[in-house]
C-alpha cells in the first residue's frame, strides 16, 4: 500500500484528538490548523527512529505537547493576548445543551464551563497539560508520563496540585462574583 | 462540637463535593473542533519525499530476541543437569544460566509494551 494514503488514513484517525487537545492547550482557536499540521508533519518525520515503544497514539501526544510548548514560546516572544475560546461563537457551547435541562441551568453550566477553560489558563503549562491528558484524553499515568518525559510520581504530583490550583481559584472567583453581586444589591 | 458547627461543616463539604463533582465534568467535556474536510488531504499533500518506506508497526525485535535467549538458557540449563554430573565447572555455569534466565523472566514481567 501507499505509504501516503496509509499516512493519510492515520491522519483522520487522530485529526480529532489532535485538534481538541491543541485547542485546549493552547487556550485558542488560532493556528490550530497549522498547530495540528504541523504535529502530522513531526510524526511523519519522526517515523523511521519510531521503535514501536509505545502506541502510536501516545507518541503523538508527546508530538502535541511539544509544539503545543513552542507554540507557548512564540507568543511568549511575540507578547501577543491571546485569544480566549469565550471570543468566539463555537458549537462547543451547543454541545453543552441538554434536552433535560431547563435554559437556566445550562447558562449556568456554560458559564461554568468557561469559567475552568479561563482558570486553566492560568495554570502552569504543565499542569493545565496533565490535566487535560488526564481528564479530556482520559491518558494512563503511565501514557501521560511517557508524554512528558517524565517520572510516574512527578505526574501524580502536577495532577493533584493542578486540580487543587484550579478548584481554589474557581473558589475565589465564585466568592468575588458574590461579592460584587451582594454590593449591586444593596 | 455544637450541632449547628457539625451541620455547617456539613454544608461546607457538600458544596465542596458539588464543585469538584462540577470541576471534573468541565474538565472531561472536550471542546468540539471543526475540522476542515480537506485536513488529512492537505498533510498528505505536505509530506516529504521518502526513499525508503516505513513501517508503522512495531516490530518488537527485542521482545523476540529476549523470548529467544529465555528458551536457549532454559534448554542449556536442563542440558547442564541432565549431563553435568557433580563437575564444579558445570555447576557454574549452570548457576549462571540460572541467574541469566531469571533476570530476563524479571525484565519480562515488569517490561510493559504498549505504554
Amino acid at each position: 500500500m501507499d505509504i501516503d494514503l496509509t499516512f493519510e488514513q492515520l491522519v483522520r484517525d487522530h485529526q480529532a484528538m489532535v485538534f481538541r487537545t491543541l485547542l485546549r492547550m493552547t487556550g485558542s482557536r488560532e493556528h490550530v490548523d497549522d498547530l495540528a499540521q504541523d504535529v502530522f508533519l513531526r510524526l511523519y518525520r519522526a517515523l523511521p527512529s519510531f521503535r514501536g515503544e509505545a502506541l502510536i497514539t501516545t507518541y503523538l501526544y508527546r508530538i502535541a505537547v511539544n509544539v503545543a510548548q513552542d507554540e507557548w514560546k512564540r507568543r511568549r516572544r511575540d507578547e501577543r493576548s491571546h485569544v480566549s475560546l469565550s471570543d468566539e461563537t463555537s458549537a462547543w457551547e451547543e454541545r453543552l445543551a441538554h434536552p433535560d435541562r431547563n435554559a437556566e441551568q445550562q447558562l449556568e453550566e456554560r458559564e461554568f464551563q468557561q469559567t475552568v477553560e479561563e482558570q486553566l489558563q492560568i495554570l502552569s503549562q504543565i499542569e493545565r497539560t496533565i490535566l487535560i491528558l488526564y481528564h479530556q484524553e482520559e491518558r494512563s499515568y503511565e501514557q501521560i508520563s511517557y508524554a512528558l518525559g517524565m517520572p510516574i510520581g512527578t505526574v501524580r504530583t502536577h495532577l493533584h496540585r493542578g486540580r487543587k490550583k484550579l478548584r481554589e481559584a474557581i473558589q475565589q472567583r465564585q466568592t468575588k462574583e458574590r461579592r460584587t453581586e451582594c454590593q449591586t444589591n444593596r | 462540637m455544637s450541632d449547628e458547627s457539625m451541620n455547617s461543616k456539613l454544608v461546607n463539604k457538600a458544596a465542596d463535593d458539588e464543585l469538584d463533582l462540577r470541576i471534573l465534568r468541565a474538565l472531561e467535556t472536550a471542546p468540539n473542533v471543526e475540522i476542515p474536510a480537506d485536513f488529512a488531504a492537505r498533510v498528505a499533500n505536505r509530506l516529504p519525499v521518502r526513499r525508503r518506506p516505513v513501517s508503522l508497526t512495531a516490530t518488537h525485535y527485542g521482545r523476540n530476541a529476549v523470548f529467544l535467549g529465555m528458551i536457549l538458557s532454559l534448554v542449556v540449563l536442563i542440558a547442564l543437569s541432565l549431563s553435568s554430573g557433580r563437575h564444579a565447572t558445570f555447576g557454574l555455569a549452570e548457576s549462571l544460566l540460572l541467574t541469566q534466565f531469571i533476570v530476563l523472566t524479571v525484565w519480562l514481567s515488569v517490561r510493559r509494551f504498549s505504554v
